[in-house]
């Protein structure tokens, strides 16, 4: 119980949110919004997964979303072209696995500071993307929407597609050796490698996967709309690292796990609609979820003092 | 026929650089700064801009924040003083923020120029006027009036709450209805951050929020097509009406299919291409305070109010004409 306070008061927040919605806003739970609002959040659930485990091994990726963009906008033109779904899809995370083995490859082989070669690669992509898109929207042909199956059929696909994979990744990452690998780097890389593990290999390897995740996200993400804004995954590493933060994972690495990561990202995602329902003025918003995320790291701040789990 | 009148302007540009400046051998330097460079409504200006950097002989630097990011048009505004411009033109994201920047290029004697956006005025020689506030305000809110028969709540989509003329243009738009159209109701104003897919979700929640909404009006570019995707999940095309500020090719689809009916806009283009004839005739010293009207090139004659250059009226852009543009 002790062990997972941070998720649970979390979830207790995000609870209150949904009763006080309940209660002073009953509006909120239509089906059709309802379903709209998780849909719009399921990609950045996606990169949630990969973010976390990015951050559990004490490192951070600020590039996802420039690789979002990318991956989006390679996603899109691939299907103006008349690429199939089933071939886009593997192509948008192929696309991200490669920005991601970028990062790990300078990260892991040349051992330098996550944070400055995402800073990196986040500027140059983004700047790369402008360059060659200037900007303009591409505009897909009518079978990509909602991968060809229909608003309510694609929607649902979405949203379970992102929720088979946080239980997937949560589950890998409790239950499997590969999953408590990623503990091991981040609490002590060191005291790993003299286990006879192999820190950098792993650290590669979770950089590539949160790529192909950010570029499975970006396509379930152009599977949403009839046109791909370049702009598009802006602002999305805020995003997705104050949600893994906020959920309980700790910056400094070897602690949290994805359900926290998912609450933390649910009660961020909550905040807009609920202002909207509750007729509060926008300029709350980004107070409020500031506050929340300050609120997070007090508390880990806290724990860490008393000497309790980091 | 537009060909030699281009021809003409740009052999009259090229006698009067002669005559007037006889010791400019190095290209003018003109520096163009949208609000965020990513944003196609600022490619299309660039577009015109870089017609008549063309036609002028100057050089054009485009540069601008990826996102909308006022403290990032400082720091390049900074490079570009430090790099020595002739002239700088900027659409500000942040009025007073960048204006302490602005003014320090003023003491530096470079020339400077506002578009779309103002800065401070004294920060400025002119400001390139794409429409008065008003004449948007207006323009908006009546063809708000006119999709919905005058009555019933509306909700707006802008860029960010913070944006000068994104204030101004709401200022003006809260104006026009108190003024002409009291049965009509403005229930939710949000902010979309420049991108589409919060707009989509902004939208979203004010739909399920306002049952009795009855059109959104997004006053960003990005914002109406996001609003009209919403608007098209939710199965409301047609009893929500959609309306706003933006380019024909990012609405064209939910236009034809009827979900969005109207795009208002100038011609973005020409508000490049006034700026940098307006920015070089500044530092060429053919443009003085107290004028009242201005030339530029093949656009013709524009009208000058106070320190402001104006473009013209806004445009709208609907089922009926939209094939007619592609930008």
């Amino acid at each position: 119980m002790k062990t997972y306070f941070r998720e649970l008061s979390v979830a207790a927040a995000l609870g209150v949110v949904l009763l006080a919605l309940a209660v002073f806003a009953p509006a909120f739970y239509q089906p059709q919004p309802l379903l709209s609002l998780l849909t719009r959040e399921a990609p950045t659930l996606v990169v949630a997964c990969g973010m976390a485990l990015v951050i559990i091994s004490r490192q951070i990726d600020i590039s996802v979303g420039s690789q979002f963009s990318v991956c989006s906008v390679c996603a899109g033109l691939l299907a103006a072209r008349g690429w199939p779904i089933y071939l886009v899809l593997p192509a948008s995370a192929a696309c991200g696995a490669f920005l991601g083995a970028i990062n790990g490859a300078l990260v892991a082989g040349l051992r330098l500071p996550s944070i400055v070669v995402t800073l990196a690669t986040m500027v140059t992509l983004r700047q790369g993307l402008n360059l060659v898109r200037q900007g303009e929207f591409v505009n897909l042909p009518d079978g990509i929407q909602w991968l060809g199956l229909g608003q309510t059929a694609g929607q649902w696909l979405i949203v379970l597609t992102a929720l088979g994979l946080l239980v997937a990744f949560g589950l890998a990452l409790r239950h499997l050796a590969a999953g408590r690998l990623v503990y091991a780097i981040g609490s002590d890389a060191e005291a790993a490698r003299l286990a006879g593990l192999r820190p950098q290999l792993s650290t590669f390897l979770v950089f590539v996967l949160l790529g192909a995740l950010t570029g499975l996200a970006a396509l379930l993400n152009v599977a949403q709309s009839p046109q791909v804004q370049p702009l598009s995954g802006s602002g999305l590493e805020l995003k997705v690292i104050a949600a893994v933060v906020v959920g309980g994972v700790a910056i400094s690495g070897g602690r949290g796990n994805l359900w926290g990561a998912f609450a933390g990202l649910l009660l961020l995602a909550c905040v807009a609609p609920a202002l909207t329902h509750l007729h509060v003025e926008a300029y709350w918003e980004k107070a409020i979820q500031g506050a929340i995320i300050l609120l997070a790291v007090v508390a880990d701040g806290l724990r860490s003092r008393k000497g309790g789990h980091r | 026929m537009k060909k030699l009148l281009h021809l003409c302007a740009a052999g009259a540009v090229l006698l009067a650089s002669l005559v007037t400046a006889s010791a400019a051998d190095a290209k003018l330097v003109v520096a163009m700064l949208p609000k965020s460079k990513g944003n196609a409504y600022f490619i299309s200006c660039k577009a015109g801009a870089d017609k008549a950097a063309k036609e002028l002989g100057v050089q054009l630097l485009f540069d601008g924040p990826t996102d909308s990011n006022a403290a990032k048009q400082n720091e390049i505004v900074e490079n570009w003083i430090t790099l020595g411009v002739d002239v700088i033109a900027v659409a500000a994201e942040n009025k007073e923020g960048i204006s302490t920047a602005l003014r320090k290029a003023q003491k530096q004697g470079i020339k400077v120029i506002t578009y779309d956006a103002d800065a401070m005025t004294d920060a400025r020689s002119f400001f390139v006027n794409q429409a008065t506030p008003e004449g948007i305000g207006q323009g908006l809110m009546d063809e708000a009036a006119r999709l919905t028969g005058g009555e019933g709540e509306f909700a707006m989509i802008v860029a960010s709450l913070t944006a000068a003329n994104q204030r101004e243009w709401q200022k003006h738009i809260e104006a026009r209805l108190k003024e002409k159209y009291p049965k009509m109701k403005l229930v939710a104003v949000r902010p979309c951050d420049d991108l589409k897919d919060k707009a989509q979700s902004e939208a979203t929640a004010m739909l399920s929020a306002n049952p009795n909404l009855k059109l959104i009006m997004a006053i960003c570019s990005p914002g109406v097509p996001g609003a009209a995707e919403a608007v098209k999940q939710a199965g409301k095309t047609g009893q929500v009406k959609v309306m706003g500020l933006g380019l024909p090719n990012e609405n064209r689809r939910y236009v034809k299919d009827g979900v969005t009916d109207s795009i208002i806009l100038w011609n973005t283009g020409d508000l490049g291409y006034l700026t940098i004839y307006a920015g070089v005739a500044l530092a060429k010293d053919e443009l003085k305070k107290g004028a009242k009207t201005f030339k530029a090139g093949s656009l013709g004659t524009f009208s000058i109010v106070g320190d402001n250059i104006l473009l013209g009226k806004p445009f709208i852009f609907n089922k009926a004409n939209i094939d007619l543009f592609d930008f």
